[in-house]
């Protein structure tokens, strides 16, 4: 039962090792906030968050994570102010990513079958692939088949206004 | 009935010249003029007839026009790009991946204005992050930012970013714009081809329309849009903002976002925008679903 259970740990562990999309628990405040102590914004206030600053992330719950900033507090703050995993990540798997993606170099495009990228030049030298529309045809769904599969999901259609832009502030944009 | 056609054409060209200069210089005035539906009509041009009523005898369709194309004209110009997108990256070729995510961006786009389009999904074999969405109804992820997903309503944040491109007809006012250039570059007067040879003309080459930036506003409003979307179908709202986190981790210096970067405000910027529309009217939103046990995983 536990060799089971190991298994299936690394079983579900090994297909997310080459997608590097994986956050790594600490994050970035994207602007200055405020931390309270539980996930409401009328929960008591606990301290603050500067923009910039470095946090890490404990736990996720809805709208707001859970965070520490190194010595001094902890709370909750909203999830669209802080930008998850560490600045400037990514450089450092470059090369790994690079090779694993077909290109090395600079810019220099490896011939490997499978992988490719987009670029400019890829797309406008595209040319119509009428067996792959066909396909893509093939796979379509109906409003009602749709209707179907979110049941099945238990999915609610909810009525929810359209997000306003927001209003100008402080010269952003 | 060659006269009759050029003559049409020329209707069409004069149209143009006086009409859309305006537009292309004011994008953000147009998008505030788009009526839902998908038809660009700006205010204040409402007394000219656009030329698409014109039928040209003995031809069961309309002239085409990109002033006011009609739903079918729409769903062509899309197919077209489309299909030149498949020809540089093919369909995954895993029917039940492309059924899974037909069937999560169906019932999105059933939640949009435009529910009545015929809308097709696709996942693209690209190592690339990216998403792309064409006029009437087209959206394709990469199998690179599908790698990056977590969960349905992560699925169904991305997908909705798209359907808010084709609701608002985003691409359609970029086509609009090079129009103008290829008129200028002498195409009317010239022998005007089929409507095939038309298409590709407004197309421009291969899917290059699909490289191209679109203003910074409408991509914040397809966020804005998106989230919307993922709401009204059901899911945890945070899908989409989930995953613009996902992307802001990856370097800038990576290939495999270097055309998203260059065609997309960065990530940051789109989470701060999302932010300050969002503020706390999400916050009595409940009970919205992940469905993180139906989500399709890749093979590795």
């Amino acid at each position: 039962m536990k060799i089971h259970a190991f298994l299936l740990t690394v079983l579900l562990a090994v297909p997310l090792l080459p997608g590097m999309c994986r956050a790594a628990e600490t994050g970035r405040a994207l602007k200055a906030d405020v931390l309270r102590s539980a996930p409401y914004s009328d929960a008591r206030k606990t301290g603050v968050i500067v923009r910039g600053e470095t946090l890490q992330i404990l736990t996720k719950k809805g709208a707001w994570l859970n965070v520490k900033n190194g010595k001094r507090a902890s709370g909750w703050v909203r999830l669209l102010s802080v930008r998850r995993g560490t600045a400037g990540s990514g450089s450092t798997s470059k090369g790994v990513l690079d090779v694993a993606s077909g290109r090395a170099g600079t810019g220099t495009i490896v011939a490997t079958t499978g992988v490719r990228g987009l670029n400019e030049e890829e797309l406008k030298g595209a040319r119509y692939n009428a067996a792959e529309v066909k396909k893509l045809d093939g796979y379509a769904q109906t409003p009602r088949q749709g209707e179907q599969f979110a049941r099945r999901g238990g999915l609610r259609a909810v009525k929810f206004a359209y997000l306003p832009e927001p209003k100008q502030k402080g010269g952003r944009r | 009935m060659k006269r009759l056609r050029v003559l049409g054409f020329f209707w069409g060209f004069l149209f143009a010249v006086c009409v859309l200069p305006a537009e292309a210089l004011d994008l953000g005035e147009a998008l505030k003029g788009v009526v839902i539906g998908g038809t660009a009509v700006t205010s204040g041009q409402t007394g000219e007839a656009p030329p698409k009523t014109e039928a040209i005898p003995g031809e069961g369709k309309p002239a085409f026009s990109l002033k006011s194309p009609s739903r079918e004209q729409e769903i062509d110009i899309g197919r077209e790009i489309a299909g030149n997108l498949l020809g540089a990256s093919p369909l995954v070729d895993d029917a039940a991946l492309q059924t899974y995510v037909n069937q999560v961006g169906r019932w999105v786009a059933n939640q949009s204005e435009r529910a009545d389009l015929p809308w097709r999904f696709g996942v693209i074999e690209s190592e690339d992050i990216n998403a792309f969405a064409a006029p009437g109804g087209y959206v394709f992820v990469t199998r690179g930012l599908y790698r990056c997903l977590e969960n349905e309503a992560q699925l169904a944040g991305v997908l909705s970013h798209e359907i808010a491109h084709v609701v608002r007809s985003h691409h359609l006012k970029i086509l609009k714009q090079s129009q103008l250039l290829d008129i200028g570059a002498g195409w009317v007067g010239k022998r005007v081809g089929t409507d095939r040879e038309i298409l590709r003309k407004v197309i421009g080459s291969g899917a290059e329309v699909c490289a191209r930036s679109l203003d910074r506003s409408a991509e914040f409003e397809a966020d804005r849009m998106g989230v919307t979307l993922t709401v009204r179908a059901g899911y945890e709202p945070y899908g989409l903002p989930e995953v613009l986190q996902t992307i802001g981790q990856t370097g800038r210096d990576e290939s495999r976002v270097t055309l998203l970067f260059k065609t997309h405000p960065h990530p940051d910027d789109r989470l701060l925008e999302l932010d300050e529309s969002i503020g706390n009217r999400l916050d009595a939103v409940r009970g919205g679903k992940t469905l993180g046990n139906r989500f399709y995983r890749l093979k590795p």
